[in-house]
């Protein structure tokens, strides 16, 4: 599954998001999730990759697609 | 002025079920809902005698608010959600209508799970980052907040930890709350869930506990019986809707019992032996509070729970407070049953206690075959009773540390 498959189903599943709403552009903001969901989305992705997601790389504003490009070039870093 | 109390709706998450029809049915036939469990794992771990609650979140909380729950604060909500359906408060489909009213909640210890999950992720995997949820999930006011933001009630929220008085005391607050007009309604209640093998751990080790009968292990919590051994843990949570007689009048409500009086005094004496000083004051103070003479009361729901030392000393608080009269009172305990929800046996028993006015019968002590000569009241012994002029009840609830809480109601 692609990291972007994957992610979707972290917030189909654990937080009950509209498939409809994840959207490559759509920000984690537009998701519907207040501060707190967000904080542990980002904590399960960094526990479910192994990774350790800088604390600024990664918030509100961001989008899913370059949540995405985020996940994939700290997890390429790790296989290195 | 003060005004009348009612209770409007009752809503249960207990050992026993969480249709409270239901479960009044099981107590007074007699059913233990006590069992033994695998506690931990087959290297670390125990097997524990206790009284779980089943219960589902589906249909009553979105996962945006679950994730951020530990078990506790999901039994308080599933039995807040009953509470306000059955008073006609909140209606199926329709998303709650912000109001003033209150939350009054007991809860002994709060997110007991997370509190161990945390420590795991501290001294197993030798990590600072625990998930971001480890502090709303392990706070004990969670269960309250969480039923005020779920049902958009916008009064005080508040939480009382006092161990096993935690909702009665709850209840006993939010009764002078509505009663001095204060709020005009309250959804009052407790809960409880600690069945951590770490927290059971612990339990273990303070030598309360019920060891395994020979009659098995649902027989093992025996109130007033010559044989009985201490505690069985339970879990669950229990919401009863309190409002001002003119808010249930207005909103066409129909009570299923009214509270009117609350006692609570202090022991000051030790913190796990009981003391029948503190107990009989509070019973007395209840009285007072509720212009009753003793003679009034037919039924005490004891708080007994069959520790060697404690079930004794509350028979003897409860011949001082009520003198010649107490040996006509029927006195049960139905621990005997459900086990000690400690946060939220005051609810639980309240509950149980309107449901014994509403029905005018008496569940029994369970297992009660061999009464210790030391507690020589009629507790009701393995059978219920009728009582057919039953108008006032009372309840119950002893805490370590000394706090004693007695509620008293009446049937409406």
């Amino acid at each position: 599954m692609s990291t972007f498959a994957e992610i979707q189903a972290m917030l189909t599943s654990k937080f009950d998001v509209k498939p409809e709403l994840i959207q490559p552009d759509a920000k984690l903001v537009d998701l519907g999730l207040d501060s707190l969901s967000i904080a542990e989305l980002i904590f399960d992705i960094g526990e479910k990759y192994d990774i350790e997601i800088p604390e600024d790389d990664l918030e509100f504003q961001t989008s899913l697609k370059d949540a995405v490009a985020l996940v994939d070039k700290l997890r390429a870093a790790k296989a290195a | 002025m003060r005004r009348r109390v009612f209770i409007t709706g009752i809503g249960l998450v207990s050992p026993h079920g969480t249709q409270p029809e239901a479960v009044f049915e099981r107590l007074c036939a007699g059913q233990s809902a006590i069992r033994k469990l695998r506690s931990g794992t087959e290297d670390l771990g125990a097997d524990c005698l206790l009284a779980p609650s089943e219960f589902s979140i589906e249909g009553v909380i979105p996962k945006t608010q679950s994730f951020a729950m530990d078990r506790v604060a999901q039994m308080a909500v599933v039995a807040a959600h009953h509470a306000l359906h059955r008073a006609g408060i909140v209606r199926e489909e329709e998303a709650p209508v912000p109001s003033e009213a209150g939350v009054y909640f007991g809860c002994g210890l709060g997110g007991s799970q997370a509190i161990q999950d945390a420590y795991r992720t501290y001294f197993e995997r030798r990590s600072r980052r625990p998930k971001p949820t480890t502090v709303p999930l392990i706070m004990a006011n969670a269960p309250a907040a969480h039923i005020s933001m779920r049902y958009k009630l916008q009064g005080p929220s508040l939480t009382y930890s006092i161990a096993c008085a935690s909702s009665a005391i709850a209840i006993g607050e939010a009764f002078r709350a509505v009663r001095d007009g204060y709020v005009d309604s309250v959804l009052a209640g407790g809960a409880e869930s600690m069945m951590n093998d770490g927290t059971l751990a612990a339990w273990e080790m303070l030598g309360v506990l019920a060891k395994e009968h020979p009659e098995g292990a649902a027989a093992s919590s025996r109130p007033f019986a010559v044989d009985r051994s201490g505690f069985v843990l339970g879990e669950g949570a229990a919401a009863l809707m309190l409002e001002s007689e003119e808010s249930m009048r207005t909103r066409g409500a129909a009570p299923v019992a009214e509270l009117v009086g609350f006692g609570c005094a202090s022991d000051a004496h030790n913190l796990t032996q009981p003391a029948t000083g503190g107990q009989a004051q509070a019973m007395r103070k209840a009285l007072a509070d509720a212009h009753l003479a003793p003679e009034r009361i037919g039924y005490i729901n004891a708080h007994a729970t069959a520790t060697p030392a404690g079930d004794n000393v509350e028979i003897d608080a409860i011949k001082q407070a009520f003198g010649a009269h107490a040996r006509a009172l029927s006195v049960s305990s139905t621990k005997s049953m459900h086990g000690h929800l400690v946060g939220a046996a005051g609810a639980l028993e309240c509950a149980i206690t309107a449901l014994a006015l509403r029905h005018r019968r008496v569940p029994p002590t369970a297992f009660l075959r061999n009464q210790d000569p030391a507690c020589d009241l009629d507790c009701v012994p393995c059978v219920a009773r009728d009582v057919p002029d039953l108008e006032f009840a009372l309840s119950n609830s002893f805490a370590f540390g000394g706090t004693n809480a007695t509620l008293i109601l009446r049937r409406a």
